[in-house]
């Protein structure tokens, strides 16, 4: 057996039980939470907290009658639209600042200012403006999805190890082919960081959105089930919302592992 | 010197610009005047932080000049204005930096076929110039790895080719092989002599090892400490091919060095 074939061996033999180690350890974690739900719905009554079993219960209803699929639909829809248009302009609006480093001097804190409007505030002046439809709730998405991008993908542009930028440039790409193929892949880890930020609050912005103008959608299901005092509705919908996130994060999980294979494995962060 | 010759450095002269309030800068080159001939290897030494690098970021049209001509193959390049710069004067004027600036999400092959890629002349050609290139020295089998898998030394080896593939008349080279140990060095430099034996490229090859300069050039130059200026310069008529790991033990080398050595401060 030649050393090579021992060593990875020797890696493999370690890396199964370490797996099986943090997949136990999430089911522990799990199981606590559960216990600590249950502990409460008996403790403070099903009007403070619903039963972890009648929320399942719940959902499960949800799913037959069809509600369950039309409200994720629905949610997703917004979130969704406003994600990609919140995405769209948060990249390529550091890309264009990128040309004139002036403008984009100018710009900065009138975009940092802008941040500080309380998004939420905006719907009912937006619901006067778009009616109310999908458009003022995917408006609210798109800013808080824009900004956090934004902000993640203009540090990633200003980090871009300028002398990558200058081989391109001697070699003799163009600035369009710089843009695509260097900065663009350089920054990836950035951007994939305002993803992992942005993408919960999509889902959270078409929820609160959904709370105050909407006739279908998780947020009008929870809102609704709140008016009745109906605890374990507003439970089913949460515990919805935070399915929907967990989902799309093991999408986004699995692209930036993808679009990242190249990247050398972490050794503090091996497990 | 026969012939025109592909670059001439006449006056040069740089300094960074002022900062509000302080005192100008001070000059980092100035009054610096040579030429290099078509098909040399001009070898340039100077002490850690005389601005070598500098001068190579001008001629290689990625940083101005402050004063001076640079004229490449009958062009006058040389810019005060940095959007009037071409860096690498369309593919002409190749580069080994320093660093060797792979890119670090793409493997030896990709980063080799790099410049070929976005110049829009990648095909079965260009690839199999590139795998001979990639035999040539010694990167067979490692095509598939990343930068962060290979040593310092072949990621050096990598540079350089990167650089050969799309064949630039010209070659700057800034202390390519500064940061691996002698015994890979002195394969680099032999693999460097070997590639360059065969197409006759002109190159300026910078460096702080006076025992580099010689085995490596026709010519060498030496600079002067901040101001960079040429303080000497020493042709080195050891005959080629050269044995760079010898190089110590051919007839004359011994004054050669002694003469360089003085002239660096």
């Amino acid at each position: 057996m030649s050393s090579a074939e021992i060593t990875s061996e020797l890696s493999e033999s370690h890396a199964i039980p370490r797996q099986w180690i943090v997949t136990a350890g999430r089911i522990a974690l799990a199981v606590a939470l559960l216990a600590a739900w249950e502990w409460g719905a008996r403790a403070f009554g099903p009007l403070f907290f619903a039963p972890p079993l009648a929320t399942a219960q719940r959902i499960v209803e949800m799913a037959g009658n069809g509600k369950l699929l039309t409200d994720t639909i629905a949610t997703l829809r917004v979130s969704v639209l406003g994600f990609v248009i919140g995405c769209a302009c948060g990249v390529s609006l550091p890309f264009l600042l990128r040309l004139s480093p002036r403008a984009a001097e100018a710009i900065e804190p009138f975009i940092m200012a802008s941040m500080g409007i309380p998004k939420y505030a905006l719907t009912p002046w937006l619901i006067l403006w778009f009616g109310i439809g999908d458009a003022p709730k995917a408006i609210v998405v798109t800013l808080f999805v824009f900004y956090i991008v934004f902000i993640t993908v203009f540090a990633g542009v200003r980090g871009v190890d300028q002398r990558l930028i200058n081989m391109a440039r001697i070699v003799g790409a163009s600035e369009r082919t710089i843009a695509r193929k260097v900065i663009w892949i350089s920054l990836l880890p950035f951007f994939f960081t305002g993803l992992k930020v942005a993408l919960p609050r999509a889902v959270s912005a078409a929820i609160v959105g959904e709370f105050l103008v909407a006739v279908e959608g998780i947020g009008f299901s929870i809102e609704r089930a709140r008016q009745l005092s109906d605890t374990t509705g507003v439970f089913a919908g949460i515990v919805v919302a935070v399915t929907l996130v967990l989902i799309i994060n093991a999408v986004v999980n699995a692209l930036e592992r993808r679009a990242m294979r190249w990247r050398p494995t972490d050794r503090d962060m091996q497990i | 010197m026969a012939g025109t010759p592909m670059l001439e450095i006449k006056n040069l002269g740089k300094r960074f610009p002022a900062r509000a309030g302080r005192e100008p800068p001070p000059w980092i080159i100035q009054d610096m005047s040579f030429e290099v001939a078509a098909g040399e290897l001009l070898t340039i030494v100077g002490p850690s932080g005389a601005g070598k690098s500098t001068l190579l970021n001008i001629i290689a049209q990625i940083e101005t000049a402050s004063a001076g001509e640079i004229v490449f193959d009958g062009e006058h390049i040389a810019s005060p204005e940095q959007k009037a710069l071409h860096p690498g004067l369309n593919r002409r004027i190749g580069y080994v930096t320093q660093d060797d600036n792979l890119l670090p999400w793409r493997t030896t092959i990709d980063n080799v076929l790099f410049p070929l890629e976005v110049q829009g002349t990648l095909d079965d050609a260009a690839r199999a110039r590139a795998q001979e290139l990639i035999g040539a020295v010694g990167l067979a089998g490692f095509e598939r790895y990343y930068p962060h898998e290979l040593s310092g030394g072949m990621r050096k080896r990598a540079a350089l080719i990167r650089t050969l593939v799309y064949d630039p008349p010209m070659i700057l080279m800034d202390e390519p092989f500064a940061a691996v140990d002698a015994q890979t060095r002195t394969q680099l430099q032999e693999d460097l002599l070997r590639l360059w034996s065969l197409k006759r490229k002109t190159i300026i090859f910078v460096t702080h090892d006076i025992t580099e300069a010689i085995a490596l050039g026709d010519r060498a130059l030496v600079l002067t400490q901040r101001p960079a200026r040429i303080a000497a310069e020493h042709p080195i008529p050891i005959p080629r091919p050269r044995q760079v790991k010898d190089i110590f033990t051919m007839p004359g080398f011994a004054a050669i060095y002694a003469g360089i050595r003085a002239d660096v401060q």
